[in-house]
């Protein structure tokens, strides 16, 4: 066992066995791991995803670090408003994911189910109700959620102030996408940061907040070009560089870092060779930890996931001269709101920009709004003859899912799509 | 014929157009057509709506965005029926004067939409009829000599309130989503206004984000019941958020009761209520104070028969609580033949005649399928009972038998004060054991001892049985020992045990039932896990027939 391995292992049993002990020495060990990606980053990465992961990282440990200096928020929240605060958002799903580091994903979601919470539920909501029941984490002053895609949000939120006294703001988005819904979640957006000029006793600057908008366009229009870019070039990844992806363009959006990072992998990936695999369009969440999947696609040179709708679920301009109104439109707008009608068609066009010669949906344990509509995305991609394979798992809990399964269908899928030397 | 589910529904609109609109309240037997159109691990309330409308002729059904699973229903239904109406309608979440206005807008949208589809016309004065003309029940009705029992949580199921009602209980409120009372205001002038705002006054369910005041209207019920059923839909996981905080809260007996809308779940929901109830002191019919010892006969002789899915055993005992005779045989395939045999078998080992028997009660899964029994009382009560003649200091057993698993809470009195159970999926049961037995290819009672030989640590990640077989039988190709695959099986039965027991609430000293306890590597595996050492009696397979027992002797004896 090296001395990482010693380390994760002591903390995990710290937290198992005396919960308030372990936080500071969770957040000692992220703070570790920020420094690893400066000095050590994983060399199976491409240049632009080791800044990338150097970018979470230091987005988590940093904030963790200081409690007043973030809020907790679901992956939805508008950061864009909690910047103009100087504020970090720090998603719940996205600190499961970090937790796992630690290998207390399943001791946080037993506490959970222990408490009550239901077995079928999400489970990056349990693994962080979990964490809270267990007495591990330390909160901060406020937390923000949507009702965007979840029904989870709102109910967990709602557990978390009641467990630990943290208030939220709520934001109830509505399913139509019309007029009276962008008027009504404006109105909501314009409350939020009354609330946080009251809670942080900061004053909130309109002129701030176009500021960060017009960064957020710029960010996104290149973000759309890195993506173009990744179907024609072979640039090294991991699964998890998309949920790397996927929280800069939610959690750090509107941010000169994020956009800095995309730019610098704008002009990267054209030094790496062009890409002659097959280039997969992922839909939904990536289970990072699956076996099998990562010998697909870590570094493979002959699949690369090249998109997914979890990075870019919102694709236009925002127009910064109104911007509670744009940011409102883009909520309302995104992928996961409103009728499956709505999101096949955002991702049939997504797919047509992409050109993906397969799309594989994972359908995470717990998410209904994911796989309720798997089979409609199924039949929307046959009518533009793309291949899709509809895979069962768990994103984050290991029990959940069975690696010989998901290779056996995996395989089956990648002969299906016509590759021709398969690497195992 | 129009179908709705939710209660923010504005059905009195469609009334005031002269429409028939009915809540859909599905009892299915599979959901074959759910499963393929959506997924399986949708709510099995939206799976079953989606089987009802495909087997009934509705001319279409108004949906709400209640949820994630219904709007996904929404979408299939709308692919699948294009013909009909089938209309999902937003409703707020917030009820403060913007979500009023915001919903009125919608219901307005509706109408029109209903009026394109079938040419009928809305008008507001018809609407102020039909709220002047509705009826609105009262909220709680109590009953004297009997069991008042309150349902919260998530929308109840029919079966739940007519089990309730056959066993002699009264539903004092059930303020879910099917049960309260629709809050309907008339204002003259602006009659739909008016009426929208009565729609999203009511008491909130989960999605609202009002819901946090829940919590002092169901505490402040509670106090007027004897218990509360606590209701949730499997898969369906907002509510047992409200559970999970309140279960501490409500100081009345509370069952968490989880349903899928089968016909199938009957059997299940049926244990469980009664078990509750029989908690509650209500034992149906069995304050038989007419049953007496016949005069001058020396000896009496009561038994307790347990009918479960492995084994069927019984137990004849005599009025100085002494076990006279007892039996344990194979459960076949007819819980009665298995049942006649036994009876017989018992009887000779005692020495006895059926007819030297004053009572008899059955227990276990297959209770109601034993004529020859006076009187039913589940396992759960029965396990209880049988625990406390065993060791009074018992408070927490876990019960491991064929195909299911349960943890159970326990008074100083050997009363169950609380009970949990997994008869849902096979792992953690024998049945599962009994799985891997056949993969490692050795007789399952050789797995236990096998297991305590083990001498290097392998991790059973999976939590359902058919992926833990999947990964016994990698591990068996990655040459791995069986003595090391069996113990790390145990180890998978004892954390899923633990979470049982945490889940009712440990307290000691702890007891083990049922055929798993004779396994010794899951004993051992389960006092590792709970750090305290598991009592087992002699022949841990008959405490549920030893239970039984008891309460035919207390029967005869009061």
């Amino acid at each position: 066992m090296n001395v990482v391995d010693k380390y994760i292992d002591h903390v995990r049993k710290e937290v198992v066995q005396e919960s308030d002990k372990g936080w500071e020495k969770m957040i000692l060990g992220f703070k570790a791991n920020k420094l690893r990606t400066k000095f050590l980053p994983k060399k199976n990465l491409s240049r632009g995803y080791q800044k990338l992961e150097r970018l979470m990282m230091s987005l988590v440990a940093d904030s963790l670090g200081k409690e007043d200096t973030y809020v907790w928020g679901n992956i939805f929240a508008p950061c864009e408003i909690m910047e103009c605060f100087g504020l970090k958002t720090l998603s719940v799903e996205c600190l499961s994911c970090f937790f796992t580091g630690y290998h207390l994903e399943d001791y946080f979601i037993d506490c959970a189910q222990n408490g009550g919470i239901a077995p079928t539920l999400c489970s990056y909501h349990k693994t962080f109700v979990g964490a809270v029941e267990s007495g591990a984490i330390a909160a901060p002053k406020y937390s923000v959620t949507t009702s965007l895609s979840c029904d989870g949000n709102l109910n967990t939120f709602r557990y978390l102030e009641k467990k630990l006294g943290v208030p939220f703001g709520f934001l109830d988005v509505p399913y139509a996408d019309d007029e009276d819904s962008v008027l009504y979640l404006a109105d909501q957006l314009r409350e939020l940061t009354k609330n946080l000029e009251e809670k942080f006793g900061v004053r909130f600057r309109e002129e701030k907040l176009r500021e960060i908008l017009a960064i957020e366009n710029e960010t996104r229009r290149d973000l759309k070009e890195f993506l173009r870019l990744q179907k024609e070039y072979f640039y090294p990844g991991e699964l998890i560089c998309q949920l790397y992806l996927m929280m800069g363009s939610h959690l750090l959006i509107g941010t000169e870092e994020f956009r800095d990072v995309l730019k610098f992998m704008i002009e990267d990936i054209k030094s790496y060779p062009k890409f002659t695999g097959k280039r997969i369009l992922w839909v939904h969440l990536l289970p990072f930890y699956q076996e099998s999947l990562r010998e697909y696609f870590n570094g493979n040179e002959d699949y690369q996931v090249i998109a997914s709708d979890i990075v870019l679920d919102y694709m236009e301009d925002l127009d910064v001269t109104d911007p509670f109104r744009a940011l409102s439109q883009k909520i309302i707008h995104n992928v996961f709101n409103g009728s499956y009608r709505h999101k096949a068609e955002t991702i049939a066009a997504l797919a047509k920009e992409v050109s993906p010669d397969a799309v594989i949906h994972f359908c995470h344990w717990g998410c209904k709004q994911a796989a309720g509509g798997s089979v409609l995305l199924k039949q929307e991609m046959q009518k533009l003859n793309i291949p899709m394979l509809i895979l069962d798992g768990d994103g984050i809990d290991k029990r959940n899912s069975h690696d010989g399964q998901m290779k056996t269908r995996l395989e089956a899928f990648l002969e299906l799509i016509g590759t021709e030397d398969l690497p195992c | 014929m129009l179908g709705y589910i939710c209660k923010y529904a504005p059905i009195e609109v469609f009334e005031a157009m002269g429409v028939e609109i009915k809540r859909i309240e599905p009892e299915v037997t599979n959901f074959n057509q759910a499963d393929m159109k959506m997924h399986p691990n949708i709510c099995s309330f939206a799976k079953g709506v989606l089987e009802d409308v495909m087997m009934h002729d509705y001319e279409g059904v108004l949906l709400t965005t209640c949820c994630d699973s219904i709007r996904r229903l929404y979408d299939v239904l709308k692919e699948e029926m294009p013909d009909k109406f089938i209309y999902i309608l937003d409703i707020p979440r917030i009820t403060k004067d913007a979500g009023i206005t915001l919903y009125e807008k919608r219901i307005r949208s509706m109408i029109k939409s209903y009026e394109d589809f079938s040419g009928k016309k809305f008008k507001e004065e018809q609407l102020a009829e039909v709220i002047k003309n509705s009826n609105q029940k009262a909220a709680i009705s109590r009953k004297k000599n009997c069991k008042n029992i309150g349902i919260v949580g998530a929308r109840a199921n029919q079966n739940i309130k007519k089990i309730l009602e056959e066993k002699g209980a009264n539903v004092a409120f059930d303020l879910t989503c099917t049960g309260l009372a629709r809050k309907l205001l008339l204002e003259e002038d602006h009659v739909l206004s008016g009426y929208t705002r009565g729609l999203l006054s009511q008491f909130p369910c989960m999605r609202m984000e009002e819901a946090a005041g829940r919590d002092a209207l169901v505490l402040k019920y509670g106090d007027s019941v004897d218990g509360i059923i606590y209701h949730t839909v499997q898969f369906c996981d907002n509510y047992a958020y409200e559970y999970a905080w309140l279960k501490d809260k409500i100081t009345k007996p509370l069952l968490l009761l989880e349903t899928d809308y089968t016909k199938q779940s009957y059997g299940q929901i049926l244990t469980r209520v009664e078990a509750f109830l029989e908690s509650l002191g209500s034992l149906n019919g069995l304050n038989a104070s007419h049953i007496k010892r016949k005069e001058g006969e020396e000896n009496m002789y009561v038994m307790g028969i347990d009918s479960g899915s492995t084994s069927t055993n019984a137990v004849i005992m005599n009025e100085k609580r002494e076990i006279v005779a007892y039996s344990v045989v194979r459960t076949g395939a007819k819980s009665g033949e298995s049942a006649e045999r036994i009876l017989q078998d018992v009887l000779d080992k005692a020495g006895l005649k059926r007819e030297d028997i004053l009572r008899i009660v059955s227990t276990g899964y297959g209770r109601v399928s034993i004529d020859f029994a006076d009187e039913n009382v589940t396992e759960i009560s029965c396990h209880g009972k049988g625990a406390h003649y065993f060791n009074p200091k018992i408070r927490t057993i876990l019960d491991i038998g064929g195909q299911d698993s349960k943890g159970i809470r326990l008074n100083e009195e050997g009363e169950v004060v609380d009970f949990v159970m997994n008869d849902k999926c096979a792992a953690g049961t024998g049945r599962f054991l009994e799985m891997i037995a056949r993969s490692l290819e050795i007789d399952i009672d050789r797995l236990g001892p096998i297991a305590l030989e083990s001498t290097e640590n392998i991790e059973i990640t999976s939590m359902c049985s058919v992926f833990a077989e999947s990964e016994v039988i990698s591990l068996i190709a990655n040459n791995k020992e069986k003595a090391d695959i069996a113990n790390g099986i145990c180890h998978a039965i004892a954390n899923k045990s633990y979470s049982l027991m945490k889940r009712v609430g440990m307290e000691p000293d702890y007891m083990m039932t049922g055929g798993v306890a004779k396994n010794p590597g899951v004993v051992r595996a389960v006092e590792e896990k709970i750090g305290a050492k598991l009592y087992i009696c002699e022949e841990p397979e008959i405490v549920g027939a030893v239970g039984a027992a008891v309460y035919a002797l207390n029967q005869v004896l009061t």
